[in-house]
């Protein structure tokens, strides 16, 4: 809990009283590799602040394929925040890649805060500006890099990751087969 | 829902119809799953001919096809391991027979998750191969720098086993036929030996393992390629004692000419029978999203040509699996 406090003193001033309502409405939670927290097709009731640990955001198409579009590591936020905006069911799964520990927030709790302590309007557009950037950085990546200068970006964009995720996540992250995904790193062991 | 049915034993024309039937019922361990798609196999032809009325037999009419994939859409009350919406894939026990449908249901102890980075149609395509070639290569306790002989590389199981003797470290010759012998090198195989021109009894010597995919006089001549003290498993040789035993077969003894050659080779002979696995799909499906194993379509059909797939497999000429995609 001591790492999202700090991120949200990190953005605005945070009074006590508002400190315990988040911490009122937050819900520590330890989940295991495997475990689904958001379920493409069912309604989205949570917003998941990662303590440690990774979760992955997919979508799967109606050929039955996982496409990769989030990973989520410490100190990331993950949901499907189409699914809340737009209230509709959700289309993305999010799973739990590693032993995880998340924060767990009630989205309409969540929302409830900006009423109570408006200061939080200024944390939540922090965060939505940096989701923005985030994925409008991807999507730029998608469509001017190649492929070996995506995985790049990946790997600087999170460390480590490969260390415990399966190759077929990152190959359909980046857009490209396993086959492609494998030459690139052949590639880079030769330079 | 909409199934196809085998109505009579016969010709593949006069044998299979389309019919009306009720939904499955979903007992306290099975999971209902909305077919995607199902894939056919030898044995689905046999049984369509009646070739097998004596050891698996079929109440008439009887939805036909073993291999499915789809979306877990109910479960029973005792089952933990799936959620409604799960993507799954198996191959169903002989009582659940019957994937060319709209729903089937499923013990969930033979269900796993499909690959995910695979479709449907492909995932469709793994399960009896998948099965029979792990539970054969692991039965021989396949390892590392194992030299194994897999009889008709270009074969559904064939095909599936030498990606997954390659998976665990081993040194694979397959036989192929001339016009094969590429795309099976694509496999991975180490040897590709095409029967047509070359003699495969003078190029394995002291194999650790051969896998008998063929019968007959490959059964017997495995014993001249295998070492001493190597094992010969086979899902279509004769059956070895045990696997009389499991079948009810009083008094069974091995042919005198295979008893003397195991004897005579110190080696051991095991008849594999397939049996429908969850946790062997789990297995399968690591693999598969490691890219140790790809699975091999030859051609999806509509279900509304489910016959014609049938006409299609009992051609013979399909190079990797002949599935029907059902919705």
């Amino acid at each position: 809990m001591e790492d999202l406090i700090n991120k949200i003193k990190g953005s605005i001033i945070l009074s006590s009283k508002a400190e315990e309502y988040v911490v009122s409405i937050a819900t520590e939670k330890s989940v295991s590799k495997g475990d689904v927290l958001i379920r493409q097709g069912q309604a989205v009731k949570n917003t998941y602040f990662v303590q440690d640990g990774c979760l992955r955001a997919y979508c799967i198409d109606k050929n039955g394929k996982e496409h990769t579009l989030q990973f989520a590591i410490k100190n990331w936020w993950i949901s499907d925040f189409m699914a809340i905006y737009n209230k509709e069911r959700s289309t993305l799964t999010i799973e739990c890649l590693t032993d995880s520990n998340v924060i767990e927030f009630n989205t309409e709790k969540l929302d409830g805060i900006y009423s109570i302590f408006p200061e939080f309007e200024a944390f939540q557009r922090k965060n939505l500006e940096r989701h923005v950037v985030s994925l409008h950085k991807r999507i730029l990546n998608q469509l001017q890099l190649t492929a070996p200068e995506r995985y790049d970006f990946f790997l600087k964009q999170y460390p480590d990751i490969e260390q415990y995720t399966p190759n077929y996540h990152i190959a359909s992250y980046l857009g490209i087969t396993q086959q492609s995904l494998s030459r690139i790193r052949v590639e880079n062991a030769r330079k | 829902m909409q199934a196809l049915q085998i109505i009579k034993y016969g010709e593949i024309k006069d044998s299979l119809a389309f019919s009306e039937i009720s939904p499955p019922s979903v007992q306290a361990n099975d999971v209902l799953i909305e077919v995607k798609a199902a894939a056919i196999n030898p044995i689905d032809k046999s049984i369509i001919l009646g070739n097998l009325q004596g050891m698996l037999p079929i109440p008439l009419p009887s939805t036909s096809a073993y291999d499915v994939s789809g979306t877990v859409i109910d479960k029973g009350i005792d089952v933990s391991n799936f959620e409604i919406g799960d993507l799954v894939y198996s191959r169903v026990p002989q009582e659940q027979m019957g994937t060319l449908a709209e729903l089937v249901a499923v013990t969930s102890h033979a269900v796993s998750k499909k690959p995910g980075n695979i479709s449907f149609e492909e995932a469709a395509g793994l399960p009896l191969v998948g099965l029979t070639a792990l539970q054969s290569l692991e039965y021989a306790g396949i390892k590392e720098n194992d030299k194994v002989l897999i009889h008709a590389g270009s074969g559904g199981v064939g095909s599936f086993a030498i990606q997954y003797a390659k998976a665990k470290g081993a040194y694979v010759y397959t036989t192929t036929s001339t016009s094969n012998v590429e795309w099976v090198k694509e496999l991975g195989a180490d040897r590709v030996i095409d029967y047509k021109t070359e003699d495969y009894k003078a190029i394995v010597k002291d194999a650790d393992i051969v896998f008998d995919t063929l019968g007959k006089n490959h059964t017997t001549e495995a014993f001249t390629v295998v070492k001493k003290g190597g094992i010969v498993v086979s899902v279509v040789g004769p059956l070895d004692d045990e696997s009389a035993k499991m079948f009810g077969i009083a008094d069974y003894k091995l042919p005198t000419e295979l008893s003397k050659l195991v004897r005579e080779k110190e080696a051991a002979y095991k008849f594999i029978f397939m049996h429908p696995n969850g946790s062997h799909l789990g297995e399968i499906k690591a693999l598969v999203e490691d890219d140790k194993i790809r699975p091999i379509i030859d051609k999806v059909y509509p279900f509304s040509e489910s016959t014609e797939a049938f006409n299609h497999l009992a051609s013979g000429r399909a190079k990797g699996k002949i599935v029907v995609k059902i919705s």
